[in-house]
Formats: structure tokens, C-alpha cells, sequence
């Protein structure tokens, strides 16, 4: 019971990283970012080839960062400098990143069970080596979640992501203070793209192994955390898009988790996950007092 | 505030009650975890057979053992939490079908070293499913037997077509394997890979177009998830196209030289039995790869396509047609 508690929470700490980056591009640029689908699997490739090959569990974290930035970049300038549109800019890098993954790490890599991953390597194992692995998931994915939020809450705060959130609630204002707006597109798709690569990290210590599909329907998972996350703080205005944000993918992952535990026909597992939403959704806007179509 | 910290209590309330209940609800019978990767008849049959082979070892449903059956409906973050779900309630053993399910659990069993038996794995080395608490059942395709059912039915063929999905494991070894052997029986293979089910109808055009003499099928979740409407354009252009297991004969394919998923969840039931009775561990046997192949035929698709089968073929086959 409590292992359950512990170990869904992690997953929800885990796939905040993803969230973030879905809060930046979908709340703040207003920027429906397929790429998603493609840099979270490419995060968890490039992390799964470096395990394999011998490389430091640490170094796995910044190249993931630097793959998943390099992904946000592409739809960046295919949008900004191509004119692309916001959609199939996303779609285009997703579907060649598809191909650039199985070229790195083919359809299906696994890591064995004795390379050292984050959770088992120095200096985790030193400092926490008398816990269970369990709860060693769930103290780095909680600091690695933390130490990330707090991070994007300082950059929030600076010229640099002020003007990143203009950009997606005011262009003219951004160009009005003679800063190219593109730029700060690209930037924010570049920020967005490294966590949700990092999110795929993550997810590849903690499963071993990556697969060419696991990527599939991140963006819709991502969407509906900040959505669901957005929903419930809505009135509380001091409550920071970080929060929402890992309060949203906690959420989800319980849903799925109590969707699998209610003990219902295995087939019925997405409809009863698809209620949960709802239900959220909906008791989150009642309580509003008003019945606005937010989600 | 107050009122949203209210609501986040009661939802945790909520949670808790549900978890819990979950978890006091069984009896004190082991409980067998089986997460299946997705809706697929070919892993339906594995999971029936898989719980036959247990009754066959004399174990009975309810009173040695229960089952805890879940479904991931080919989602790979719900294979997670299946897993992680299995080990919060401390089942006996966790039987992955399929890869991802069974990797998914072989990761969630890792803190507790909980037993985990899989099925349906062509390839448990690469998976590194293979070191471990763990064992099961390999569901390699026999290709070489294949091959020879191919050359004997069509005595003239020269390229066999495959369809296949690229980031399916199986179906990529599979392909080497297709490309390695060929050759000794006078075939040239003609694969083409696609990325999505949606691409498959598209795919059987352009290899259609490529005048191959025949098309033969991998276990290929993709591509057998759409037979029907691959066997509607090859009917029309008079390509047979050969299965890979009993269910894509019965569908329609002409013939199959393959395994049994039922025959191999059987297989993969007896060895949960041995370490349910405490007869033998996971970490000590070594994982089965299935050597029994059958041949079937669907003597309606046979006729269509003008194919005459030999005797020797006709003797050892089973008829494979929908009632």
C-alpha cells in the first residue's frame, strides 16, 4: 500500500520534467509542440546507448538535456526562419527524430541489471544506500524535480523569461521593446525540449530500457497534466505554472494508478482513466463558481 | 486555498481508500500478476494457455493461486505502473507477455527481486531478460521451416514480399534472420518497413507493385493488426500471402509454418507451476525456446490461389479456416 503511494508518486515526479516542458510551449508560447513525442524517446535513447557503452549515469542527465535542446531547436528555426506552421513544425522534427532514434539505439534497448544507474550509483548509494530502491527512485526523482522547478521559477523572474512569457501572451509588446520575437520562440522550444528529454532520461534509468515507441502520446499526456494541473490552482493565483505542473502529473499518474487497482476488466482500464479526467476537470471548474470552458 | 487544500485531502482520502481496498481485498492465496502488453490474439492465446499449463500442473485458480490480470492496451507508461502495481501488492510472480510488458516488470520487481516468467519474446539476450530472477518462454519465429513450406507450395517463387514495422524488435531480427536464409532456398527478400499501422495498406501497394511472388508474415503487431485489409488487395492482385501463426491462417493467409501461442503459453503455465510449488527458481531456469512448429493450411485461401500441395506438405498440415 504504501509501496504504491511511494512508487506512483515517483512516476508523477518523473514525468513533471515532461509537464514543464509542455507548460512552457503550451501555456506560456501558446505553441502546440508535437515534438514532444519524438525528444522524449530520443532523451531516453541517447541516455540508454551511453548506459550501455559504460558512461557515467550523471553525464547521461546532460546529454539528454543537450539532445532534447538540440530536437527543440530544429522545430525552432523550422517554424521561426521557414514559417512553418506551429504544428507541422513540431510533426516534421518528431517524424525524423523517429528514424534518428532507431538509429541510435534501435527499436528496442535494454540496460541489464548490474550497469549502475541514478538510483544505484555513487554518491546515491552512499547516501541513501539503506533504503530501498523504491524509495531511492523517490528521492532523486523528487530532488531532480525539485532542483528543476526552482531553477525555472528564478528564470521566470529574469528580463530574459519575462520576455519569454510575453511572447506568447503579447508578440507586440515583444517586439515593441525591440526584441525579436522568433527568438524567443526558439529559445523557449529549446528550453522545453531539453526537459522533456531529460523526462525521457529518467525514465529510461528507471525502466532500463528504451523503446522506439514510448514516445507515443507524451504530448497528449503532457497536455492533459497541465491542463488537469492548471484546473485545480486555478483561483489560487500565487500558485506558480511549476506547481500546477507537478501537481497535475502526480494526479494523472494516481488516475491511472487507481484505474488499474479498482480490479476492472483489463480492457476497460482507458475509460475508466478517461472518467477520472473528467470528473477532475469538471468538479475543478464547478467549484470555480463558473461553468467556463477552460480545459 | 483553504478550500483547494480541502480538496487535495479528500482526493488523497480517496486515493488511499481505493489503494487500499485493492490491497486488502484478497485472500491469502499467491497472487499471480499477469501484465498482458495489449488486445492482440496472438497474446490472448498465450495468456489462456499460460493459465491452462498452470491447471495442468495441478494447480487450481481460487484456492493455490488468483489472478491479477492487466491489460497496458500497448501503452508503455501503463506497463510501467502495471508493474509497479504488481510489486506494491507483493504478487508471488509477474508474467510479462510481450516485451515491453515483461521489461516493464522485470524493473518494478528489481527492489523486491520478485519472480518474473515472460512469453512471447523473440529475442530475451537483447532484451537482457535473460540474467536474473527471471525465465520464460522465446517465441521465435521457425523461418527455415517457413522457407521450405514456401518452396514447396510454390515451386516458381522468386521474391517473397515482407511487410514489417521498424521499431518492433521482433520484426527486425526477424527480417535478418529472413535476409541470412533466404538465400539457400532460391529466394530474394523484398522487406519494406513502415512506421505506423496507417502506412501498412500503402506499403502492400508498393510491394504489390514490386511484382513479388508472394508475401510472408512476421508476428508483427502492426502489420497483423491490419491483415484483413492487406489480404483484400493482395486477393485482388492473386498474391498469396503465407502466416506466421495458427490466428493468420484462420484469418486467411494460404499457409504458416509457425508456432503455437496457446501451445507456448502452455509451456510458459508449467514453469510457473514449478516455481509457484517451490520446485525450482526463476533465477535457475533457463529460459525455453519453443522447437515445435506446426503446419497450417486454410485449404479455401489454397484453392484461390490455384496452389497445389504436395503430399508430404498435405500429411503433416492442420486445417486452419473460420467456421
Amino acid at each position: 500500500m504504501v509501496d504504491l503511494i511511494i512508487s506512483t508518486v515517483t512516476q508523477g515526479f518523473i514525468y513533471a520534467l515532461l509537464s514543464y516542458g509542455i507548460y512552457i510551449t503550451y501555456k506560456i508560447l501558446d505553441f502546440p509542440d508535437l515534438t514532444v513525442d519524438g525528444s522524449f524517446p530520443l532523451g531516453a535513447a541517447v541516455t540508454a546507448l551511453l548506459l550501455v557503452k559504460g558512461g557515467n549515469p550523471y553525464l547521461t542527465l546532460l546529454a539528454a538535456l543537450a539532445a532534447g535542446a538540440l530536437a527543440g531547436l530544429v522545430t525552432g528555426i523550422i517554424h521561426v526562419c521557414f514559417k512553418v506552421r506551429d504544428l507541422l513544425a513540431g510533426i516534421i522534427t518528431m517524424t525524423a527524430l523517429f528514424s534518428i532514434n532507431l538509429q541510435i539505439a534501435g527499436s528496442n534497448l535494454a540496460v541489464g541489471r548490474d550497469v549502475a544507474t541514478l538510483f544505484t550509483a555513487e554518491p546515491v548509494k552512499t547516501l541513501f544506500g539503506s533504503l530501498s530502491l523504491l524509495q531511492r527512485k523517490l528521492i532523486v526523482s523528487f530532488f531532480l524535480m525539485l532542483l528543476v522547478k526552482l531553477l525555472l521559477d528564478l528564470y521566470f523572474k529574469t528580463k530574459n523569461g519575462l520576455l519569454l512569457r510575453a511572447a506568447g501572451d503579447n508578440e507586440v509588446l515583444v517586439t515593441s521593446l525591440a526584441k525579436d520575437k522568433g527568438k524567443v520562440k526558439i529559445l523557449g522550444l529549446v528550453i522545453a525540449n531539453a526537459l522533456v528529454a531529460l523526462c525521457g532520461c529518467l525514465v529510461c534509468h528507471e525502466q532500463r530500457s528504451f523503446s522506439a515507441t514510448m514516445g507515443t502520446g507524451q504530448m497528449v499526456f503532457g497536455l492533459a497534466t497541465v491542463i488537469i494541473g492548471t484546473t485545480i490552482f486555478k483561483k489560487e493565483g500565487f500558485v506558480k505554472g511549476t506547481t500546477a505542473a507537478v501537481a497535475g502529473s502526480v494526479i494523472y499518474k494516481i488516475c491511472i494508478q487507481i484505474a488499474i487497482s479498482l480490479g476492472l476488466p483489463a480492457n476497460l482500464l482507458k475509460l475508466v482513466t478517461a472518467v477520472l479526467f473528467l470528473v477532475i476537470l469538471v468538479v475543478g471548474n464547478r467549484q470555480k463558481g463558473g461553468g467556463r470552458a477552460n480545459a | 486555498m483553504k478550500k483547494t487544500v480541502k480538496r487535495v485531502v479528500c482526493a488523497v482520502a480517496a486515493a488511499v481508500m481505493v489503494f487500499g481496498g485493492a490491497a486488502c481485498g484478497k485472500k491469502e492465496v499467491p497472487v499471480i500478476g499477469i501484465s498482458q502488453y495489449g488486445e492482440h490474439s496472438s497474446l490472448d492465446n498465450c495468456r489462456n494457455g499460460f493459465l491452462k499449463g498452470l491447471e495442468d500442473a495441478g494447480l487450481k485458480e481460487g484456492t493455490d493461486y488468483s489472478v491479477d490480470y492487466q491489460n497496458a492496451g500497448f501503452d508503455d507508461n501503463i506497463c510501467t505502473q502495471i508493474g509497479q502495481n504488481f510489486s506494491a501488492k507483493n504478487v508471488a510472480l509477474m508474467c510479462g507477455i510481450a516485451t515491453n510488458a515483461a521489461t516493464a516488470c522485470f524493473a518494478a520487481a528489481e527492489d523486491k527481486d520478485i519472480p518474473v516468467i515472460f512469453t512471447a519474446i523473440s529475442d530475451p539476450v537483447e532484451a537482457k531478460l535473460d540474467k536474473g530472477n527471471i525465465t520464460g518462454t522465446s517465441d521465435k519465429l521457425p523461418i527455415e521451416a517457413q522457407l521450405d513450406l514456401i518452396r514447396k507450395l510454390q515451386p516458381d517463387a522468386k521474391t517473397i514480399g515482407i511487410l514489417y514495422t521498424t521499431s518492433e524488435p521482433n520484426s527486425v531480427s526477424a527480417i535478418k534472420e529472413y535476409q541470412e536464409k533466404a538465400g539457400a532456398y532460391g529466394f530474394t527478400i523484398e522487406a519494406l518497413g513502415v512506421t505506423a499501422q496507417s502506412e501498412v495498406t500503402q506499403a502492400t501497394d508498393t510491394l504489390i507493385s514490386k511484382k513479388v511472388d508472394c508475401f510472408s508474415n512476421l508476428t508483427d503487431n502492426n502489420v497483423v493488426g491490419v491483415l484483413s485489409s492487406v489480404l483484400e488487395k493482395t486477393n485482388e492482385a492473386g498474391i498469396p500471402v503465407y502466416g506466421s501463426e495458427i490466428e493468420q491462417v484462420v484469418k486467411g493467409c494460404v499457409a504458416a509454418a509457425g508456432i503455437d501461442y496457446y501451445e507456448l503459453g502452455r509451456q510458459t503455465g508449467a514453469m510457473a507451476a514449478k516455481v509457484l510449488k517451490g520446485e525450482a527458481k526463476t533465477s535457475e531456469i533457463p529460459y525455453e525456446t519453443i522447437t515445435e512448429y506446426g503446419i497450417y493450411i486454410n485449404s479455401g485461401a489454397i484453392t484461390e490461389m490455384g496452389i497445389t500441395v504436395p503430399e508430404d506438405v498435405a500429411e503433416k498440415a492442420i486445417e486452419a479456416q473460420e467456421e
